[in-house]
């Protein structure tokens, strides 16, 4: 041993690679008990992202809502492409489906009055839903895990900034814009779909088509359809975000993490939208 | 074990840790007595994965500390279990530059510096632009205020983080690998604009850094560290003539270097 006074007691032992890299704060309860913290942990990134959602909405010149427009044109705005593309095929799957069942009972010519309750209502929303949880919730879950591993996440910190107010809140405000506004869009299209196929393919003429959607949409439709994207906006915004934000450092758990939170986005607004229509086969005059 | 709460301490020290041993759940850093004074640079010298960052994050109140006590600026606080007013005092009072930078990617750099100036100050947008002009100037970095994180070269980067860690005009700031990645000439111009500020704004420095180069220049006190622990601590003398084979491994790896 060297003569300078060493304060600090005897060399140990050489830590544990794993522990080291993998080792984060908060990570509690230990062992068996994860999923209860995990579930907290979601809980507090949800409370925190409203209580900033509402922050940004009281003040909306403060430096976080900068963020929202470019949250907005990321996740809202340059999805319409497909968003769209993909709306208009589902509007001639859902013709011809629809078309298929009801000719056994010679009733093909009411298939639009299907396509315009049942687009509105559950595959527009759904759809929307799904094709941004792909699109979007892994790239929310990839840049916060980046962001993690990077060491930004822990700079905001150092600096006592609340990584929830900069980065999840705005994404969580543009969600919640984008998402609505392109279940609306989606309905249209879904609907243009459902007109191609039933004017080309079916051979209906299209102020027939037109007549039988007006008889069966209603702007409640619409407007539970809106709902219910919102709802689906709130689930892939903090699950995606909390998947992100509690990533190990480790530069393979960014992986991990974007494809837990794509599979968590999926059964979240699956389970949201089975919710929501068991409430209203079971209260079917809640509105 | 002194109170969570903030409280003056007799010590003027920019720095003054005791016994400090973490994280909580697995600790990696054992009974750590480190201090630096206002003005003076302190180098934390060790290999990689030796838990050098673990301590730096403890300082900032990142990780939760099993047992110990740290005192910034003469004010105190519990790394065991910091309160947010502790923290919100000790990080005020503490610039952080991280490994790798770590500037926020999706905003300009120039909005970068200026974060802290309008969250923790009461400076209008305009004001707190000017300064982060002022600050990013003092640092040596000249660019458009549009001028994204990803358009800067690596030195860049470091000097933007620096200038950012020291917007709030801390007493203490904390280096982790700061001239890591940078070539011999960019990093020795990067060490004179910090000695150059540190000597303007007479801020205590901890370096933590597994580059013995940090050594040769104008540091205080260097602490080897190894294993989680700090095994010696003298000046840069004291580790020349020592024959301890952790200190003489990483003197001997200077040589290769050169």
């Amino acid at each position: 041993m060297m003569s300078l006074p060493a304060r600090s007691g005897d060399v140990a032992s050489r830590p544990n690679r794993r522990r080291f890299l993998t080792s984060e704060w908060p990570k509690w309860p230990p062992g068996g008990l994860r999923p209860v913290g995990r579930f907290l942990s979601t809980g507090r990134v949800a409370l925190g992202a409203l209580h900033w959602l509402a922050w940004i909405i009281v003040s909306p010149r403060s430096v976080v809502s900068g963020g929202v427009a470019r949250e907005i044109d990321a996740l809202g705005v340059s999805a319409l492409r497909l968003v769209g593309s993909a709306s208009i095929l589902v509007g001639l799957i859902a013709t011809f489906q629809v078309a298929y069942q009801l000719k056994q009972y010679g009733a093909e010519s009411v298939s639009a009055l299907a396509i315009g309750w049942f687009g509105t209502r559950e595959v527009g929303p759904l759809v929307v839903a799904l094709l941004v949880v792909t699109r979007s919730a892994s790239a929310i879950t990839g840049e916060l895990a980046a962001m993690t591993t990077g060491g930004e996440i822990d700079a905001l910190r150092a600096m006592n900034l609340d990584p929830v107010k900069y980065l999840v809140a705005p994404k969580l405000a543009a969600l919640c814009i984008a998402l609505p506004a392109l279940t609306i869009i989606s309905d249209g299209l879904i609907t243009l779909g459902g007109w191609l196929g039933t004017t080309l393919f079916l051979g209906f003429n299209s102020r027939f088509y037109l007549e039988q959607i007006r008889t069966s949409l209603s702007t409640s439709d619409i407007a539970i359809g809106a709902a219910k994207s919102l709802a689906f906006a709130f689930i892939i915004a903090i699950i995606a975000a909390d998947e992100g934000l509690g990533v190990d450092r480790r530069v393979a758990a960014i992986g991990e993490a974007t494809s837990r939170a794509v599979v968590y986005c999926l059964l979240g607004v699956l389970a949201a939208d089975t919710l929501v229509n068991a409430i209203f086969y079971f209260i079917p005059n809640l509105i | 074990m002194r109170s969570s709460t903030s409280s003056p301490t007799s010590s003027e020290r920019a720095l003054e840790v005791h016994r400090l041993t973490g994280p909580a759940r697995a600790p990696l850093i054992h009974d750590i007595e480190l201090s630096a004074g206002c003005g003076e640079t302190v180098l934390v010298l060790g290999p990689s994965q030796s838990g050098k960052s673990t301590l730096m994050r403890h300082l900032v109140g990142l990780e939760l500390a099993s047992s110990g006590t740290v005192a910034v600026d003469g004010r105190s606080f519990d790394p065991t279990k910091p309160d947010e007013k502790a923290l919100r005092g000790l990080r005020s009072r503490v610039g952080v530059l991280f490994e790798g930078s770590a500037l926020l990617r999706r905003i300009s750099v120039l909005e970068n510096v200026e974060l802290p100036l309008l969250e923790h100050t009461h400076r209008s947008r305009t004001r707190a632009r000017g300064a982060a002009r002022e600050l990013l100037a003092e640092v040596g970095i000249e660019i458009a205020d549009e001028t994204m994180p990803a358009q800067l070269g690596r030195a860049g980067q470091r000097r933007a983080a620096l200038a950012r860690a020291l917007a709030l005009r801390p007493r203490l700031l904390l280096l982790d690998e700061p001239t890591l990645g940078l070539d011999s000439q960019a990093a020795h111009e990067f060490d004179d604009t910090l000695n150059g500020l540190q000597k303007k704004y007479n801020f205590g420095i901890v370096i933590f850094s597994h580059e013995i180069r940090h050594a040769y220049g104008p540091v205080n006190e260097i602490d080897v560290f190894a294993a989680g622990r700090i095994v010696a601590r003298g000046t840069r003398r004291q580790l020349i003539e020592s024959d301890d084979p952790v200190i003489h491994g990483l003197l001997h790896r200077r040589e290769r270097e050169r």
